[in-house]
């Protein structure tokens, strides 16, 4: 603690005048840091000067070019001055004078060249920052039949660019943080001014400013950092990789936070609602968007809730079922050792472990696994008289159905609460269901993302925004955007834009 | 600070106390491995103290996808078994038949059952309310009074059907005979007259003689009971006429034969409603049955051109007096003859004349006999058929 | 203010609709049928005037003393002592009521489906999950109402149009066979369900429109009404004579289904149903008691109490009634007029003191012409 103190306060101090000083504590700060390069160099033939980068993460083409061909071939005069070097020598269009050790660092590790010069209290950082990214791919793990197939990367800059050029206004604002005291990541807030409520933007920035930690490798150190309820299982903060989903948000007024080093960017706030929806929703015709919703909503359940309801059933309400279907079943659970609650435990525990076995395995093995993993254990466990083949059913229908969450955030909560649900279900059958049930919902009432409800607008219900949560209604039907907090800007777009064949003859 | 905790731990709290809970013992838990699936009951009397309650279980063997297909290409022969026990009530001989039973009797499932005619002679509300009472028998259960006894009955091995419960389920449901569920049973027996009637069953006879049991037993008429006890019974083409009365004919030929001419015409009564209107006239009491009923000609082998109007008017009213035919005989046979109300007459005057009934209602059965039946029937003949 | 959050009128007619019919609706048909027989669909029409009155009461109550509930100004309009003992017996009365409704659904349950789990077992979960909603507030218990509320109307509804083709009108007649009595004796059981709207007095110094929280309050009086009557004419029409002879007619007809042999015995619909509405139901009460102790006892926050009062109504559930009979005994007679002299005439007689104590005090020529409370 008394370490870092001291670091910080070196590094607030002012440059020194004199360059040998500077160098010092440069190479001080920087002892063991093999990939800085320090470059001496004189500027026409008389000024001491420095050149100080990161080895990779500059442009060395453009230092060559523009920084050192310049300043080494100058003729001076007098003592060169930071100000005219500026407006005279230096070809770079992105350029700013630091004063402080603090800013040097900050500089160098972010990619940018510094030049210290002898006899200046200022140095200049240019910004020439180069480095190998990854090209733009889609997000494989929200892929969509119709829409746009880029995805975010590990670099900041190349993300807010792609998010730019879907929102070319000038109201979008960003805001650049640092989190991290040893990774220093930059971390960035974007909104739309006048769409999104002021409040809402001071919140994101207290609560992101709270954070202290070493540092920030992925969007999911900051969620749980800032996130309202930190126990509930749930995400309270859309994870997206898709800019299309971004600029959505950003649209309807609420918060993006970019990290960099990661593709994966925060919105706030979120509701249930819109851990359930497919970008592809939008994207293809309302009708068909409906429906797809309304199959995920059941599917939710089915995910949830399918081996529950199988043990309750089987073990407690055999009555419930038709007569041919119990003697069906009957018939294949005869020479099953298990009672149906182990029997559904143990292969929803293994189907989870095909699961989380298939991510890890390098793709082309995955597949395989779970060839491997469906088609001959549970054929075999079934021969075998372990498990009986309707529960080999329910249980990949189970599988099936938490695949169609769009959300893998989303998708873990039901697998999580999955098991509690069915311990429930074998000691008070559905009577434990129906308990479990209410839990989840209290629970979920209880929760608010940055003050908003949870499961508005169901709960508390906001008559115009039903339509897009219950069904998906045509986009000339939008007029007015989501309501997150009391004061907002309400008109999305004006009426009557309902196309008609009575429009053309106007 | 620390209530807020609570509030956000809960579903962890929650979901611990209940993991408790679920340890120390799931009380109500039967797996279907230890259940006896009952698929059909039946109640015989023994003597007159003691009557014998016998229970059809199914035999849930096989399992396995790839032996599924064998079994039931075995025609389910050898897949049920019967049970039996003997006891002062119903309940008394459930609990002895549990102790020959190593699975647990599971009454979930029972949609027959059968009572032999002993026992429906000397009275059925005490069974019925066995029904009504326990808590995981069917309201929907069917129940039927057989002539032999109905441990017999159980153990014939139906050829098409999974078992004999199936068997009484799918006949009874063309309605070709009456469908008497045990609500409506129950009904019956608080109803304002008090008498009920049940489907009666016999076993048909083999076709193959040394496989005696590869048989069913089938609808073949009607049991009619005095308040619970049984009286008498009518054949299968009477209780026809008994469904007209009571609304729920759905289908049946009838076969007429026009006058002047050989040979038949038979149709097919496709919508039938019929309705009691009662009247009380000068201190008579009158019931006057409208019916109606659309029909299309299925045969005919007479001469007559069918497709002709006026033939087709012509024979309206001689369906209607078929039909009339039909329901006078069954009124013959259980008004005058055995005077049991099972048509709803009683309720029919109760709703007319609720002032005329409540004084009059101990004399029901005086006056029920005399209840003068007409006929308001309307016939319609729809279509003639594919041909001409 | 102990409570901070705010709900809508709505919200407040979805708590108020379970907290009214979420037991009876499986009792109406057989409690009302005992007396009214043909015609207990009549019954909750004749008793519905208690609902409508009470909800009138509580609005009236309310602004003569706005933002506050009605422990809190019954000792503003009877004076101090008078005042505690009123609170006291109302507080002791939703601490029975509790209890009983707990002991119904304990009763329920384990009498349709958990024979044999023990009676603590089952309250006991109930009452813990209640616990939660209460502990989160109004607000929660407000939103939990909207998402549970509209999708048991619509399942309840369901089940109806289900057993259309089973229903026989013909069953309905004769009306009023023996005049107009027997269906007013049978409306005496369902005016002690609607007094139970007097509830409304607690939760509308939270409403954020106290005027429109009266017009919700009145609707949900009749949403109320118009469930029972569905419920009891279906009960008629299926049943007939039978309905007063089954204990559990709704649940009965629920497993009378067959549509096409494989929609059958939803009866597991029923106790959704029932469990969801309970649930409703047992919170609002719950949170009443916990919130009006909380003001009895002048504490500053009601949640600490919240758990120990939940223990208190799980013994109260086991020692309400010694069995089913015995509790719908009690609720069928001396319950009755128990319930209507607490919730109808006691705070008719708070309100009568209340209007007296203002016109008295602005006849002394008080420059301020507000209520008493504020002197």
């Amino acid at each position: 603690m008394v370490l870092v103190e001291q670091q910080t306060i070196l590094s607030k101090d002012r440059l020194s005048i004199h360059l040998h000083d500077n160098v010092k504590k440069l190479e001080s700060i920087y002892a063991d840091c093999a990939d800085i390069k320090f470059r001496y160099f004189l500027i026409g033939n008389e000024s001491k000067a420095v050149l100080i980068y990161v080895d990779g993460m500059s442009n060395v083409e453009e230092i060559d070019n523009n920084l050192l061909t310049p300043l080494m071939r100058l003729e001076l005069e007098k003592e060169p001055d930071i100000h005219a070097l500026i407006e005279n020598t230096l070809t770079v269009s992105n350029i700013k004078e630091i004063q402080t050790y603090d800013d040097v660092v900050s500089e160098v590790s972010s990619g940018n060249p510094i030049i210290l010069i002898d006899h200046q209290s200022k140095g200049i950082s240019a910004g020439i920052p180069k480095w190998e990214k990854r090209s733009l791919q889609e997000p494989t793990t929200e892929t969509v039949v119709r829409g746009p197939r880029d995805g975010f990367i590990e670099t900041l800059s190349t993300n807010i660019v792609l998010l730019r050029r879907k929102i070319r206004s000038p109201k979008l604002k960003i805001k650049s943080l640092q989190i991290g005291r040893y990774s220093q990541t930059q971390v960035v807030i974007m909104y739309i001014e006048g769409i999104a409520d002021q409040t809402l933007i001071e919140e994101v920035q207290n609560r992101l400013n709270r954070i202290d930690i070493d540092g920030i490798l992925e969007s999911g150190y900051i969620e749980e950092f800032i996130k309202d309820h930190p126990y509930s299982p749930f995400p309270l903060m859309l994870d997206t990789e898709r800019p299309d989903i971004a600029a959505a948000s950003l649209l309807e007024g609420n918060v993006v936070i970019l990290t960099d080093g990661t593709p994966f960017a925060l919105i706030a706030p979120t509701t249930f609602y819109s851990l359930l929806q497919s970008p592809e929703d939008y994207y293809e015709g309302f009708i068909i968007g409906t429906l797809i919703r309304w199959l995920r909503y059941v599917f939710l359940l089915v995910a949830l809730l399918l081996p529950s309801v199988y043990v309750a059933i089987l073990t407690y309400h055999q009555e419930m079922i038709p007569t041919t279907l119990l003697i069906s079943v009957a018939k294949s659970r005869e020479q099953i050792p298990f009672p149906a609650l182990v029997e559904a435990l143990i292969m929803e525990v293994s189907f989870e472990a095909l699961r989380e076995a298939g991510i890890r395995l390098p793709k082309n093995i995955g597949s395989a696994v779970s060839i491997v993993g469906a088609l001959v254990i549970g054929q075999a466990a079934v021969s075998a008289g372990l498990v009986s083949a309707p529960m080999v059913m329910a249980v990949a229908i189970t599988g099936i159905a938490s695949f169609l969450i769009p959300r893998y955030s989303a998708s873990i909560v039901l697998r999580i609460l999955r098991f509690p649900i069915m311990f429930l279900a074998g000691t008070l059958g559905l009577v434990g269901i129906m308990l479990a049930l209410l839990t989840i919902i209290v629970h979920m009432c209880t929760l608010r993302s940055f003050g908003v409800p949870y499961l508005q607008p169901l709960a508390p219900i906001r008559n115009s925004e039903l339509k897009d949560s219950i069904i998906r209604a045509p986009w000339w039907s939008f007029k007015k955007r989501p309501h997150w907090t009391d004061d907002y800007n309400k008109v999305r777009q004006p009426n009557g834009q309902q196309p008609s064949p009575l429009k053309g003859k106007e | 600070m620390k209530l807020r905790s609570i509030i956000e731990n809960g579903l962890l709290r929650f979901f611990l106390i209940c993991s408790v809970i679920s340890l120390s013992g799931c009380w109500d838990r039967n797996e279907v491995n230890d259940l006896a699936l009952i698929t059909a009951a039946g109640f015989d009397m023994v003597s007159d103290e003691k009557i014998e309650l016998s229970v059809l279980v199914f035999i849930p063997k096989g399992g396995g996808s790839s032996d599924q297909a064998m079994e039931s290409g075995n025609g389910g022969a050898s897949q049920t078994l019967v049970r039996s026990a003997e006891g002062k009530t119903v309940a008394d001989a459930m609990a002895k038949l549990q102790e020959k039973l190593p699975r647990k009797i599971f009454w979930g499932h029972t949609d027959v059952f059968i009572l032999d005619e002993e026992l429906a002679k000397k009275g059925i509300a005490g069974h019925v309310d066995f029904i009504m009472r326990h808590p995981t028998l069917r309201e929907r259960g069917q129940i039927f009074v057989s002539s032999q006894k109905a441990k017999k009955v159980l153990k014939l091995m139906p050829p098409l059907e999974r078992d004999l419960s199936e068997v009484l389920k799918e006949l009874s449901q063309h309605k070709l005979g009456l469908n008497i569920t045990t609500k409506k049973l129950a009904q019956m027996l608080i109803g304002d007259s008090g008498d009920c009637a049940l489907p009666w069953i016999t076993i048909l006879p083999p076709e193959n003689k040394e496989k005696p049991k590869q048989t069913i037993a089938y609808i073949t008429g009607t049991a009619i009971f005095k308040k619970d006890k049984m009286i008498g019974i009518i054949d299968d083409s009477v209780t026809r006429g008994v469904l007209w009365l009571r609304n729920e004919i759905l289908l049946g030929v009838i076969t007429i034969k026009p006058p002047k001419t050989d040979g038949y015409i038979s149709v097919n009564v496709l919508q039938a409603q019929s309705k009691l209107v009662p009247k009380i006239q000068n201190g008579k009491w009158i019931i006057t049955l409208k019916s109606v009923s659309a029909s299309d000609i299925v045969q005919n082998t007479t001469k007559l051109d069918v497709s002709n109007p006026v033939v087709l008017k012509s024979l309206e009213p001689l369906l209607a007096k078929e039909i009339e035919k039909r329901i006078k005989k069954a009124r013959n046979q259980v008004q005058e003859e055995m005077k049991a109300d099972i048509f709803g007459f009683a309720e029919a005057f109760h709703r007319k004349y609720p002032d005329v009934w409540n004084k009059k209602k101990n004399r029901w059965n005086e006056i029920y006999p005399n209840v003068e039946l007409k006929f308001d029937t309307k016939c319609h003949i729809r279509r003639q058929g594919l041909t001409s | 203010m102990l409570e901070q959050g705010k709900i809508s009128p709505v919200q407040m007619a979805l708590l108020m609709i379970p907290a009214i019919i979420a037991t009876v609706l499986l009792l109406v048909p057989s409690i009302t049928a005992k007396h009214a027989h043909h015609d207990l669909w009549l019954s909750p029409i004749w008793a519905c005037g208690t609902g409508f009155f009470v909800v009138f009461l509580s609005y009236k109550l309310n602004k003569l003393f706005p933002e506050k509930t009605i422990i809190e100004y019954s000792e503003h309009a009877l004076g101090k002592i008078l005042g505690k003992l009123v609170g006291g017996i109302f507080l002791f009365f939703y601490f029975h009521a509790t209890g009983i409704m707990v002991r119904e659904y304990g009763e329920f349950v384990s009498g349709a489906a958990l024979f044999h789990t023990p009676m603590a077992v089952i309250i006991g979960t109930m009452v813990l999950v209640c616990s939660f909603a209460v502990l989160g507030g109004l607000e929660v218990m407000g939103r939990a109402s909207e998402i549970i509320v509209p999708v048991v109307i619509l399942l309840y509804i369901l089940l109806f149009i289900l057993l259309i083709k089973d229903l026989e009108v013909k069953n309905l007649f004769p009306i009023m066979e023996k005049g107009i009595r027997p269906s007013l004796m049978g409306s005496i059981v369902p005016q002690s369900w609607y007094s139970e709207f007097i509830l409304v007095s607690f939760l509308l110094p939270y409403v954020t429109n106290q005027k429109k929280g009266f017009k919700w309050g009145l609707i949900a009086v009749f949403i109320v009404l118009f469930l029972m009557v569905l419920t009891n004419i279906m009960a008629l029409l299926l049943f007939g004579n039978l309905t007063s002879s089954l204990t559990y007619p709704v649940m009965v007809a629920a497993r009378y289904i067959s549509i096409a042999d494989f929609l059958e015995h939803l009866e597991s619909i029923v106790m959704a149903i029932w469990i969801a509405g309970t649930f409703i139901k047992i919170t609002v009460f719950y949170y009443v008691l916990a919130l009006g102790t909380a003001q009895w006892l002048k504490l500053s926050d009601y949640r600490p109490i919240v758990l120990p009062i939940g223990f208190l109504i799980l013994l109260q559930g086991l020692w309400a009634a010694r069995d089913l009979q015995e509790l719908s005994h009690f609720l069928a007679t001396s319950g009755a007029i128990y319930i209507l002299s607490i919730q109808v005439v006691l705070p008719f007689i708070l309100l009568l003191c209340a209007s007296i104590r203002k016109k008295l005090g602005q006849r002394k020529g008080n420059k301020q012409n507000e209520t008493p409370v504020n002197h």
